[in-house]
Protein backbone atom coordinates (compact mmCIF):
# COMPACT_ATOMS: atom_id res chain seq x y z
CA UNK A 1 0.00 0.00 0.00
CA UNK A 2 1.62 3.34 -1.16
CA UNK A 3 1.57 5.61 1.97
CA UNK A 4 3.28 9.55 2.19
CA UNK A 5 4.31 11.61 4.88
CA UNK A 6 4.82 15.22 5.83
CA UNK A 7 5.82 16.84 9.04
CA UNK A 8 8.37 16.84 11.37
CA UNK A 9 8.37 15.93 15.47
CA UNK A 10 9.37 19.26 16.41
CA UNK A 11 7.32 21.33 18.78
CA UNK A 12 4.32 22.96 17.53
CA UNK A 13 4.56 20.51 14.44
CA UNK A 14 3.10 16.73 13.51
CA UNK A 15 3.87 14.09 11.23
CA UNK A 16 0.86 13.61 9.27
CA UNK A 17 0.96 9.89 7.62
CA UNK A 18 -1.76 9.39 4.77
CA UNK A 19 -2.27 6.04 3.04
CA UNK A 20 -3.94 4.49 -0.16
CA UNK A 21 -7.44 3.13 0.74
CA UNK A 22 -9.55 0.85 -1.69
CA UNK A 23 -12.23 2.51 -3.39
CA UNK A 24 -15.83 3.47 -1.66
CA UNK A 25 -13.16 2.87 1.96
CA UNK A 26 -13.95 6.44 2.86
CA UNK A 27 -11.91 8.22 4.71
CA UNK A 28 -10.16 7.42 8.08
CA UNK A 29 -8.66 9.74 10.87
CA UNK A 30 -6.29 8.40 13.78
CA UNK A 31 -5.19 11.05 15.80
CA UNK A 32 -2.25 10.17 18.62
CA UNK A 33 -0.09 12.75 20.35
CA UNK A 34 -0.20 15.82 22.77
CA UNK A 35 -4.12 17.26 22.31
CA UNK A 36 -5.36 14.42 20.92
CA UNK A 37 -7.84 13.54 24.36
CA UNK A 38 -8.78 17.28 24.81
CA UNK A 39 -8.89 18.65 20.85
CA UNK A 40 -8.94 15.27 18.90
CA UNK A 41 -12.69 16.39 17.42
CA UNK A 42 -11.51 19.80 16.57
CA UNK A 43 -8.27 18.23 15.05
CA UNK A 44 -10.22 15.88 13.08
CA UNK A 45 -12.37 18.66 11.39
CA UNK A 46 -9.42 20.59 10.97
CA UNK A 47 -8.06 17.50 9.02
CA UNK A 48 -10.94 16.62 6.86
CA UNK A 49 -12.06 20.11 5.47
CA UNK A 50 -8.31 19.97 3.27
CA UNK A 51 -9.21 16.44 2.35
CA UNK A 52 -12.81 17.64 1.11
CA UNK A 53 -11.36 20.87 -0.33
CA UNK A 54 -8.83 18.39 -2.25
CA UNK A 55 -11.70 16.17 -3.18
CA UNK A 56 -10.77 13.09 -1.97
CA UNK A 57 -12.79 10.52 -1.03
CA UNK A 58 -10.79 7.45 -0.16
CA UNK A 59 -8.06 8.00 2.43
CA UNK A 60 -6.44 7.02 5.65
CA UNK A 61 -4.76 9.43 7.39
CA UNK A 62 -2.68 9.26 10.95
CA UNK A 63 -1.36 12.31 12.96
CA UNK A 64 1.18 12.15 15.35
CA UNK A 65 0.40 15.59 17.17
CA UNK A 66 3.49 17.43 18.88
CA UNK A 67 1.49 20.59 19.76
CA UNK A 68 0.33 22.01 16.15
CA UNK A 69 -1.85 24.45 15.87
CA UNK A 70 -5.02 23.70 13.09
CA UNK A 71 -2.98 25.56 10.62
CA UNK A 72 0.11 23.69 10.51
CA UNK A 73 -1.89 20.76 10.90
CA UNK A 74 -3.74 21.11 7.87
CA UNK A 75 -0.38 22.31 5.87
CA UNK A 76 1.03 19.17 7.14
CA UNK A 77 -2.41 17.24 5.69
CA UNK A 78 -2.21 19.22 2.36
CA UNK A 79 1.46 17.91 1.79
CA UNK A 80 0.71 14.84 2.74
CA UNK A 81 -1.65 14.14 0.56
CA UNK A 82 -0.25 16.22 -2.17
CA UNK A 83 3.24 13.62 -1.95
CA UNK A 84 0.44 10.73 -1.99
CA UNK A 85 -0.94 12.17 -5.19
CA UNK A 86 2.26 12.56 -6.75
CA UNK A 87 4.05 9.61 -6.26
CA UNK A 88 6.38 11.81 -3.97
CA UNK A 89 6.38 9.60 -1.39
CA UNK A 90 8.94 10.73 1.57
CA UNK B 1 10.09 55.26 5.75
CA UNK B 2 9.64 51.84 7.02
CA UNK B 3 12.53 50.74 9.18
CA UNK B 4 14.28 48.01 8.24
CA UNK B 5 17.07 47.68 11.00
CA UNK B 6 16.90 44.03 11.41
CA UNK B 7 15.17 41.50 9.08
CA UNK B 8 15.13 38.13 10.85
CA UNK B 9 15.83 34.91 8.86
CA UNK B 10 12.95 32.02 9.88
CA UNK B 11 13.59 28.39 8.67
CA UNK B 12 10.36 28.03 6.37
CA UNK B 13 9.71 24.57 7.71
CA UNK B 14 9.65 24.97 11.46
CA UNK B 15 6.34 26.16 12.16
CA UNK B 16 7.32 26.77 16.12
CA UNK B 17 9.45 29.61 14.49
CA UNK B 18 7.33 31.01 11.79
CA UNK B 19 4.27 31.67 14.21
CA UNK B 20 6.39 33.30 16.91
CA UNK B 21 9.53 34.71 14.85
CA UNK B 22 7.37 38.17 15.37
CA UNK B 23 7.67 38.45 19.16
CA UNK B 24 11.08 39.10 19.55
CA UNK B 25 10.17 42.53 17.48
CA UNK B 26 12.21 42.75 14.68
CA UNK B 27 11.60 45.32 11.88
CA UNK B 28 10.70 42.37 9.61
CA UNK B 29 10.47 38.80 8.99
CA UNK B 30 12.32 36.38 6.39
CA UNK B 31 10.62 33.42 5.82
CA UNK B 32 12.69 31.09 4.19
CA UNK B 33 12.18 28.84 1.87
CA UNK B 34 15.82 28.30 0.06
CA UNK B 35 18.89 27.68 2.29
CA UNK B 36 17.20 26.47 5.25
CA UNK B 37 14.90 23.98 3.92
CA UNK B 38 16.03 20.45 2.50
CA UNK B 39 15.68 20.05 -0.97
CA UNK B 40 13.49 16.72 0.07
CA UNK B 41 10.90 19.60 2.28
CA UNK B 42 10.67 21.99 -0.11
CA UNK B 43 6.74 21.19 -1.06
CA UNK B 44 6.14 20.86 2.21
CA UNK B 45 7.87 24.58 3.41
CA UNK B 46 6.23 25.90 0.47
CA UNK B 47 2.54 25.12 1.48
CA UNK B 48 3.02 25.63 5.61
CA UNK B 49 4.38 29.08 4.72
CA UNK B 50 1.58 30.16 2.81
CA UNK B 51 -0.43 29.08 4.77
CA UNK B 52 1.43 31.40 7.98
CA UNK B 53 1.21 33.84 5.68
CA UNK B 54 -2.80 33.88 5.50
CA UNK B 55 -2.56 33.68 9.20
CA UNK B 56 -1.42 37.30 8.93
CA UNK B 57 -0.03 37.49 12.36
CA UNK B 58 3.32 39.21 12.34
CA UNK B 59 2.72 42.22 15.27
CA UNK B 60 3.26 44.75 11.86
CA UNK B 61 6.62 43.38 11.03
CA UNK B 62 7.60 43.50 7.56
CA UNK B 63 6.89 40.37 6.06
CA UNK B 64 9.25 39.02 3.22
CA UNK B 65 10.32 34.95 1.58
CA UNK B 66 13.20 34.65 0.50
CA UNK B 67 12.18 32.27 -2.29
CA UNK B 68 14.87 29.72 -3.91
CA UNK B 69 17.05 31.33 -6.62
CA UNK B 70 16.11 31.56 -10.38
CA UNK B 71 18.35 29.54 -11.36
CA UNK B 72 16.08 26.42 -10.05
CA UNK B 73 12.68 25.26 -10.94
CA UNK B 74 10.98 26.60 -7.96
CA UNK B 75 10.77 30.09 -7.53
CA UNK B 76 7.67 30.43 -9.87
CA UNK B 77 5.46 27.86 -7.86
CA UNK B 78 7.35 29.58 -4.66
CA UNK B 79 5.62 33.24 -6.26
CA UNK B 80 2.71 32.08 -7.04
CA UNK B 81 2.15 30.86 -3.61
CA UNK B 82 3.07 33.35 -1.16
CA UNK B 83 2.42 36.59 -3.04
CA UNK B 84 -1.70 35.69 -3.21
CA UNK B 85 -0.77 34.79 0.55
CA UNK B 86 -0.16 38.05 1.60
CA UNK B 87 3.77 38.50 1.29
CA UNK B 88 4.49 42.24 0.46
CA UNK B 89 8.50 41.45 -0.49
CA UNK B 90 10.35 38.50 -2.25
CA UNK B 91 14.33 38.00 -1.50
CA UNK B 92 15.70 36.69 -3.98
CA UNK B 93 19.09 34.72 -4.02
CA UNK B 94 22.14 35.00 -5.94
CA UNK B 95 20.95 37.98 -8.06
CA UNK B 96 23.17 38.47 -10.86
CA UNK B 97 21.60 39.63 -13.91
CA UNK B 98 19.29 42.70 -14.12
CA UNK B 99 17.59 40.20 -16.58
CA UNK B 100 16.42 38.05 -13.79
CA UNK B 101 14.57 40.88 -11.91
CA UNK B 102 13.26 42.20 -15.05
CA UNK B 103 11.92 38.29 -15.64
CA UNK B 104 10.08 38.35 -11.78
CA UNK B 105 8.95 42.17 -12.07
CA UNK B 106 6.71 40.82 -15.13
CA UNK B 107 6.06 37.78 -13.55
CA UNK B 108 4.60 39.13 -9.87
CA UNK B 109 2.74 41.48 -12.11
CA UNK B 110 0.73 38.09 -13.51
CA UNK B 111 0.19 36.99 -10.04
CA UNK B 112 -0.70 39.61 -8.40
CA UNK B 113 -3.06 40.70 -11.35
CA UNK B 114 -4.71 37.02 -10.98
CA UNK B 115 -4.94 37.78 -7.26
CA UNK B 116 -6.48 41.00 -7.20
CA UNK B 117 -3.58 42.18 -5.61
CA UNK B 118 -2.54 45.77 -6.36
CA UNK B 119 -0.21 45.65 -9.21
CA UNK B 120 3.51 46.96 -8.07
CA UNK B 121 2.67 45.66 -4.34
CA UNK B 122 5.13 43.16 -4.21
CA UNK B 123 8.98 44.31 -3.71
CA UNK B 124 12.02 42.58 -4.20
CA UNK B 125 15.10 42.61 -2.24
CA UNK B 126 18.09 41.25 -3.96
CA UNK B 127 21.15 39.20 -2.87
CA UNK B 128 24.10 39.92 -4.43
CA UNK B 129 26.20 36.56 -3.58
CA UNK B 130 29.04 36.85 -6.22
CA UNK B 131 30.94 38.77 -7.44
CA UNK B 132 29.63 39.76 -11.16
CA UNK B 133 26.18 40.59 -9.10
CA UNK B 134 28.10 42.93 -7.04
CA UNK B 135 29.64 44.53 -10.04
CA UNK B 136 26.20 44.56 -11.67
CA UNK B 137 24.53 46.37 -8.35
CA UNK B 138 23.31 49.40 -9.58
CA UNK B 139 22.01 47.59 -13.03
CA UNK B 140 20.04 45.26 -10.50
CA UNK B 141 18.62 47.90 -8.56
CA UNK B 142 17.15 50.19 -11.42
CA UNK B 143 16.08 47.14 -13.65
CA UNK B 144 12.45 47.33 -11.94
CA UNK B 145 10.86 50.18 -9.49
CA UNK B 146 10.20 47.03 -7.17
CA UNK B 147 13.43 47.02 -5.95
CA UNK B 148 13.53 48.05 -2.33
CA UNK B 149 17.34 47.03 -1.40
CA UNK B 150 20.52 45.99 -1.88
CA UNK B 151 21.79 42.85 0.15
CA UNK B 152 25.79 41.48 -0.03
CA UNK B 153 26.00 37.67 0.44
CA UNK B 154 28.44 36.67 3.23
CA UNK B 155 29.69 33.13 2.77
CA UNK B 156 29.30 32.77 -0.87
CA UNK B 157 30.30 35.81 -1.49
CA UNK B 158 33.45 35.80 0.41
CA UNK B 159 33.83 31.86 -1.66
CA UNK B 160 33.31 33.71 -5.04
CA UNK B 161 36.10 36.55 -3.93
CA UNK B 162 38.02 33.09 -3.15
CA UNK B 163 38.65 34.19 0.17
CA UNK B 164 36.85 33.17 4.04
CA UNK B 165 35.27 35.71 6.38
CA UNK B 166 37.82 36.80 9.17
CA UNK B 167 36.17 38.44 12.29
CA UNK B 168 36.89 41.54 11.53
CA UNK B 169 35.55 41.35 7.73
CA UNK B 170 38.39 42.91 5.81
CA UNK B 171 37.63 41.03 2.59
CA UNK B 172 34.25 42.43 2.86
CA UNK B 173 35.06 46.31 3.51
CA UNK B 174 35.23 47.21 -0.29
CA UNK B 175 32.19 45.14 -1.23
CA UNK B 176 30.02 47.07 1.19
CA UNK B 177 30.86 50.17 0.50
CA UNK B 178 30.32 50.05 -3.21
CA UNK B 179 26.93 48.40 -2.30
CA UNK B 180 25.75 51.17 -0.10
CA UNK B 181 27.01 53.74 -3.13
CA UNK B 182 25.25 51.19 -5.64
CA UNK B 183 21.69 51.61 -3.67
CA UNK B 184 21.46 55.17 -2.87
CA UNK B 185 22.41 55.57 -6.82
CA UNK B 186 19.03 54.00 -7.51
CA UNK B 187 17.21 55.40 -4.43
CA UNK B 188 16.95 52.08 -2.44
CA UNK B 189 18.13 50.70 1.27
CA UNK B 190 21.28 49.01 1.68
CA UNK B 191 20.97 46.14 3.94
CA UNK B 192 23.88 43.91 5.62
CA UNK B 193 24.66 40.17 5.06
CA UNK B 194 24.24 37.67 8.84
CA UNK B 195 26.37 38.11 11.30
CA UNK B 196 27.13 34.09 11.66
CA UNK B 197 28.88 33.75 15.10
CA UNK B 198 25.54 34.06 17.34
CA UNK B 199 27.43 34.02 20.43
CA UNK B 200 29.99 36.80 19.73
CA UNK B 201 27.95 39.91 20.85
CA UNK B 202 30.89 42.28 21.13
CA UNK B 203 31.91 41.01 17.96
CA UNK B 204 28.45 41.93 16.49
CA UNK B 205 28.18 45.38 17.77
CA UNK B 206 31.41 46.26 16.12
CA UNK B 207 30.34 45.31 12.75
CA UNK B 208 27.04 46.71 13.44
CA UNK B 209 28.87 49.92 14.14
CA UNK B 210 30.96 49.37 11.17
CA UNK B 211 28.29 49.27 8.89
CA UNK B 212 26.03 51.74 9.97
CA UNK B 213 28.82 53.58 9.94
CA UNK B 214 28.90 53.02 5.82
CA UNK B 215 25.56 54.04 5.14
CA UNK B 216 23.59 50.70 5.54
CA UNK B 217 19.92 50.86 6.62
CA UNK B 218 19.91 47.34 8.99
CA UNK B 219 21.41 44.27 8.85
CA UNK B 220 19.57 40.32 8.21
CA UNK B 221 19.36 38.71 11.36
CA UNK B 222 19.35 34.42 12.12
CA UNK B 223 19.18 34.56 15.84
CA UNK B 224 16.68 36.81 18.29
CA UNK B 225 19.19 37.46 21.08
CA UNK B 226 21.04 39.54 17.92
CA UNK B 227 17.86 41.72 17.54
CA UNK B 228 18.36 44.54 20.61
CA UNK B 229 21.83 44.87 20.13
CA UNK B 230 21.32 45.63 16.29
CA UNK B 231 18.47 47.47 16.87
CA UNK B 232 20.75 49.60 20.11
CA UNK B 233 23.07 50.40 16.96
CA UNK B 234 20.89 52.06 14.67
CA UNK B 235 18.72 53.79 17.19
CA UNK B 236 19.65 57.44 17.99
CA UNK B 237 20.63 58.44 20.98
CA UNK B 238 17.98 60.90 23.08
CA UNK B 239 21.02 63.49 22.75
CA UNK B 240 21.09 63.18 18.51
CA UNK B 241 17.29 63.13 18.35
CA UNK B 242 17.24 66.54 20.55
CA UNK B 243 19.69 67.80 18.62
CA UNK B 244 17.83 66.55 15.33
CA UNK B 245 14.44 68.27 16.21
CA UNK B 246 16.13 71.47 16.33
CA UNK B 247 17.67 71.44 13.16
CA UNK B 248 14.49 70.31 11.35
CA UNK B 249 12.16 72.78 13.45
CA UNK B 250 14.68 75.69 12.93
CA UNK B 251 14.63 74.67 9.39
CA UNK B 252 10.70 74.41 9.26
CA UNK B 253 10.86 78.24 10.56
CA UNK B 254 13.36 79.21 8.23
CA UNK B 255 11.20 78.02 5.33
CA UNK B 256 8.35 79.70 6.84
CA UNK B 257 10.02 82.93 6.68
CA UNK B 258 11.27 82.80 3.17
CA UNK B 259 15.05 82.65 5.14
CA UNK B 260 17.50 80.52 3.67
CA UNK B 261 20.34 80.19 5.64
CA UNK B 262 19.54 78.55 9.06
CA UNK B 263 21.29 78.76 12.78
CA UNK B 264 20.99 75.75 15.49
CA UNK B 265 23.19 76.46 18.63
CA UNK B 266 25.24 79.37 17.22
CA UNK B 267 26.26 76.83 14.04
CA UNK B 268 25.47 77.44 10.57
CA UNK B 269 23.21 74.55 9.00
CA UNK B 270 23.00 73.46 5.30
CA UNK B 271 20.72 71.33 3.60
CA UNK B 272 22.48 68.24 3.73
CA UNK B 273 22.75 68.51 7.74
CA UNK B 274 18.66 69.11 7.31
CA UNK B 275 18.57 65.84 5.76
CA UNK B 276 20.42 63.87 8.04
CA UNK B 277 18.03 65.53 10.50
CA UNK B 278 15.29 64.45 9.09
CA UNK B 279 17.10 60.86 8.66
CA UNK B 280 17.62 60.67 12.18
CA UNK B 281 13.77 61.40 13.35
CA UNK B 282 13.12 58.56 10.94
CA UNK B 283 15.20 55.56 12.40
CA UNK B 284 14.44 56.89 15.65
CA UNK B 285 10.68 56.40 14.54
CA UNK B 286 9.60 60.17 14.51
CA UNK B 287 8.87 60.52 10.94
CA UNK B 288 5.84 62.92 11.60
CA UNK B 289 8.40 65.10 12.88
CA UNK B 290 9.98 65.42 9.41
CA UNK B 291 8.61 67.48 6.74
Amino acid sequence: MKTASAGTVESMDCIVTASEADPGSGVTVQIAGASAARFGSAMRAAVLSVVSKMGITDVTLSVQDNGALDLVLQARTEAALERLKGGDVA
Amino acid sequence: MSLRRTMLYLPGNNPNMLLRGHLFRPDGLILDLEDAVAPSEKDAARILVRDVLCRGEFGGCEVTVRINGMDTELWREDVAAVVPAGATGLRVPKVENPRDIRLLDEYLGEVESQAGIAEGRTAIFCLLETALGIWRAYDIATASPRVAALIPGGEDLTADLRTNRSADGTELATIRSLLVVAARAAGVDALDTVYPRVADDEGLRREVAFIKQLGFDGKSVIHPNQIPIVHDIFTPTEAEVEKAKRIVAAARDAAARGLGAVQVDGRMVDKPVVRRAEFTLSRAGLSGEVM
